[in-house]
């Protein structure tokens, strides 16, 4: 492990580390793990650190440990159809090595260029395929990490089917790195489909947008389903839906042929435009990436898909009427993500509206904001709310893993 | 309380208790619990845990590996009462059913609103919610649609203390960890679920089933691997081989060819305009690799035929022999013709009959091997042959079990996958949920020999 320079400006939602160092090795992870907790210190693993605003503001940081240089691929059985890799090896790394085999992982997080695999499994990461190919869960088959007892600790395999032991990997997937640091993770991949293709139709207003998304695909099961602002779109007027699709010619052909004739049943909808290939692959990246856009904070509303128009105007009154707001969401999934500006207007606009969509069984959690607006929030349940009737074992199994707290201390819901 | 009609107590009854699809070992319960709804399943464990008492949790008892094999746990507490539908949400594609809900019932529910629940294990005429959620079941069409884990939103779970806890629920993304994903596949030792609420799937509108015939096991499975190669993951890839064959064709008459070397059995599903191109490749991949004939089924019928085959091979192969144990195991997928020839040079070491019929595309293997149980020497062999090989699949990079959990049967073979540190978090992540493990005991980890009963195995029910 190699101690660097503290870089300027290196915070954690505002908590300056005392120390930051480099592992590239596992070894040089499992002794900066051991020696923090010898020592009662606190430690934050990152990558590229694209993602360190997600969470509640740390409760302390003595070392922010980048593993960074532990970025290869260690396996990629192109036939098997699985690849291993290393926590520090970023998305588009392994995009580009799975492309050489026609493979790709079906998972479009965003930034993919500046994003590690452990940064996007410790904070859950996904893009619009979550509708048809689901989110990390679904798709990662193994996992190894150091524990806060600095050990080496595997769960799940390298195989796609696998029912041995507990599926422990699964709580690292958004746990903010809270249970131990990863270093190596297993994924099933896909082949990379052929031909893509969306189409762009205009909606009446964000409960229209949602509704339409939702008969688009009752129309043909699409793989990829997102309701927007008109601005996200291209669209003039306040709202619209993007329909992808993936696979040969004429399945598209007929997807789309379909679609088309089911929306023109649909009052207030109209198709502005159809896009091929890269045009589709594109605009589908840019809305994966629509969750990094500067501001205030970005707010992640969840409901069932069917109610999340209702959510979307009560969260933002103004998404709904301005034509100026800026959402996107993942209508298959029941999950929108709206952009707040106003930082002094965040706190009472979470306290006004969680308890009710807490009370459907949804959600809102302010995915990132600036360090004033945490802070802010810290009197209204935080940036996370209420996780629900499962906080009492999520505590216990924080204690289980890390009963000292030396990993990523506070950065998760309820104190964690 | 749950009153005296849905008690076992009698030994003679208890008997039915004493196993589950895992016949090689038996004990049975000194008292069956079948509470009628979720609320008694709680105020029962609740006294089970004022008075510190064991119990094993029992759906239906489709289990292959031992799971609901009462060791030092006097009370055993089945959810096959549990068997109500409770709510269906066509619109946001979601069904909250009780533990007890039969798997294939939620398909037929749905069925008229164009869903399906995906995962499809060859027992879903009897396997129940609760189990599949136990085990994380698979089943032939998980290839493509994942398996339980990829369909369950939300758990209710009545810990071993007897409180009840929601996990997880209908909408998706709730904060914090998932616990969800931690209690599918725990085989009961985190407490006894009683509802989850599932994710349903778009029934396919079109499919292509098609039959391919080889003259070999070695040429069928250099086949599957040609066809993952080809980029295209169909939603089932099945292999029978010639042993199968025989005693399916006995039983359906389904038009197997049962002098074929090996069949494969692959579908392909999705919308109808992009269908034919993939199977005109998955055919001429098959020829490629030797095949006399690939079949296409013509009607829904000759589809469900040939499905009906497939999911019922484990039953007729009772027409074989009088006993017969179901192993399971994973390979990567390339792996599949080794593992096959190590099965077959497996069987002619023992002197033992194994028949292969398994999910080939996910390298998930399900050889049966032939016994009499009335042969001690037969029986032991097909105990050494079984473990030689798993421990084969590990070899080769895979698992000792791709769906049917590690129960009693393969404790002790988790020590070739885990270290010990991986098996210490995973027992301090049982802690959290059963801290006095009082759920399901003696189960998944190699722990203290706890004295079971083991009697010479006799006939296996047909699943």
């Amino acid at each position: 492990m190699s101690a660097v320079d503290l870089p300027q400006g290196v915070a954690i939602d505002g908590v300056v580390p005392s120390r930051v160092a480099d592992a590239a090795t596992v070894d040089e992870v499992r002794d900066a793990v051991r020696a923090t907790a010898a020592a009662g210190g606190s430690l934050i693993a990152c990558g590229r650190g694209r993602h360190l605003d997600v969470g509640e503001a740390p409760a302390r940081c003595d070392l922010l440990l980048r593993v960074t240089g532990l970025s290869r691929i260690r396996e990629h059985h192109a036939a098997d159809m699985t690849i291993t890799v290393d926590a520090g090896c970023t998305l588009a790394a392994i995009d580009a090595a799975l492309a050489a085999e026609g493979q790709w992982l079906g998972l479009d997080a965003p930034a993919p260029d500046d994003t590690t695999v452990g940064g996007f499994l410790a904070t859950n990461l996904s893009g619009p395929l979550r509708a048809s190919h689901g989110t990390a869960r679904d798709l990662l088959l193994g996992l190894r990490w150091i524990s806060a007892q600095g050990e080496l600790v595997a769960a799940g395999g390298k195989v796609v089917k696998n029912v041995a032991g507990y599926d422990l990997h699964k709580a690292h997937v958004g746990a903010l790195g809270t249970l131990g640091v990863l270093v190596e993770a297993t994924f099933k991949v896909r082949p990379r489909p052929p031909h893509e293709r969306a189409l762009i139709v205009a909606c009446a207003d964000p409960r229209g947008a949602v509704a339409a998304a939702l008969d688009a695909r009752d129309a043909v099961e699409p793989a990829w389903l997102e309701a927007a602002s008109g601005g996200v779109l291209g669209v003039e007027g306040p709202a619209a839906i993007a329909v992808g699709w993936l696979g040969i010619e004429p399945e598209l052909d007929d997807a789309e042929r379909r679609v088309r004739a089911r929306l023109a049943t649909v009052d207030g909808t109209s198709v502005v435009r159809a896009l091929a290939d890269a045009e589709a692959v594109a605009l589908r990246r840019r809305l994966a990436d629509f969750c990094l856009t500067p501001a205030a904070a970005m707010l992640r509303v969840a409901t069932l898909p069917a109610a999340l128009g209702d959510a979307l105007a009560s969260v933002s009154p103004a998404a709904a009427e301005s034509s100026t707001a800026r959402w996107t969401a993942h209508a298959a999934n029941g999950v929108a993500r709206v952009l707040a500006d106003d930082a002094s207007s965040v706190a009472r606009l979470v306290a006004d509206t969680r308890p009710r969509l807490e009370r459907a069984g949804g959600s809102l959690v302010v995915e990132r904001a600036t360090p004033d607006v945490k802070h802010a929030l810290s009197a209204h349940g935080g940036v996370f709310g209420d996780p629900g009737p499962g906080r009492e074992l999520m505590r216990r199994l924080k204690d289980a893993f890390d009963p000292g707290r030396v990993l990523s201390p506070g950065r998760h819901v309820a104190g964690i | 309380m749950v009153g005296r009609e849905n008690l076992v107590e009698k030994a003679e009854s208890l008997m039915v208790y004493e196993c589950d699809g895992y016949t090689l070992e038996r004990a049975a319960p000194e008292l069956v619990v079948l509470p009628r709804d979720p609320d008694q399943v709680a105020r029962v464990i609740r006294i089970l845990a004022d008075a510190g008492v064991p119990f094993v949790p029992r759906g239906a008892g489709t289990g292959l590996s031992g799971g609901t094999l009462p060791v030092a746990a006097p009370v055993m507490v089945c959810t096959s009462r549990l068997q109500t539908i409770e709510s269906v949400d066509v619109r946001n594609r979601r069904v909250v059913a009780q533990a007890g809900v039969v798997n294939l019932w939620i398909s037929r529910r749905v069925q008229a609103d164009g869903l399906l629940y995906a995962p499809d294990p060859s027992s879903q005429g009897a396997c129940t919610i609760g189990g599949n959620v136990a085990e994380n079941s698979g089943g032939p069409h998980t290839l493509k649609y994942g398996v339980t884990t990829n369909h369950v939103l939300g758990v209710e779970l009545v810990l071993p203390s007897g409180e009840v806890v929601q996990l997880g629920g209908a909408v998706e993304d709730r904060p914090g960890y998932d616990l969800t994903g931690l209690v599918v596949g725990s085989e009961g030792t985190f407490g006894i679920v009683t509802r989850a609420t599932l994710r349903l799937t778009r029934t396919p509108e079109s499919y292509r089933t098609l039959l391919a015939v080889f003259d070999s096991v070695d040429a069928a499975s250099e086949a599957v691997s040609g066809i993952i190669a080809t980029g295209i993951v169909p939603a089932a890839l099945e292999m029978m081989d010639q042993l199968i064959l025989e005693a399916v064709e006995s039983a359906f008459h389904a038009g197997l060819p049962t002098d074929a070397g090996a069949v494969l059995l692959v579908e392909l599903d999705g919308a109808e305009a992009g269908l034919e191109p993939l199977a005109e490749r998955v055919r001429g991949v098959c020829t490629r690799h030797g095949a006399r004939e690939v079949r296409s089924a013509a009607t829904d019928d000759e589809r469900a035929l040939l499905w009906k085959a497939r999911k019922r091979a484990f039953g007729a192969v009772g027409r074989l022999a009088p006993n017969y144990c179901t192993q399971d195991g994973v390979v990567p997928r390339t792996r599949v013709p080794d593992i096959v020839r190590a099965i077959a040079a497996t069987a002619a070491r023992h002197r033992l009959r194994i028949g292969n019929v398994f999910h080939a595309g996910d390298g998930n293997i399900h050889p049966i091997i032939l016994f009499d149980e009335r042969d001690a020497d037969e029986v032991r062999r097909v105990l050494d042959a079984g473990r030689e090989i798993l421990e084969a699949c590990v070899a080769l990079g895979g698992s000792v079990t791709g769906e049917h959990g590690i129960g009693v049967e393969k404790m002790a073979q988790m020590p070739l996958l885990f270290s010990p540190e991986d098996l210490l978090a995973m027992t301090r992540v049982r802690a959290v949920f059963d801290p006095e493990q009082r759920s399901n005991p003696h189960k998944i980890f190699p722990d203290a020999k706890v004295c079971v009963e083991t009697r010479a195995p006799r006939r296996q029910a047909a699943m």
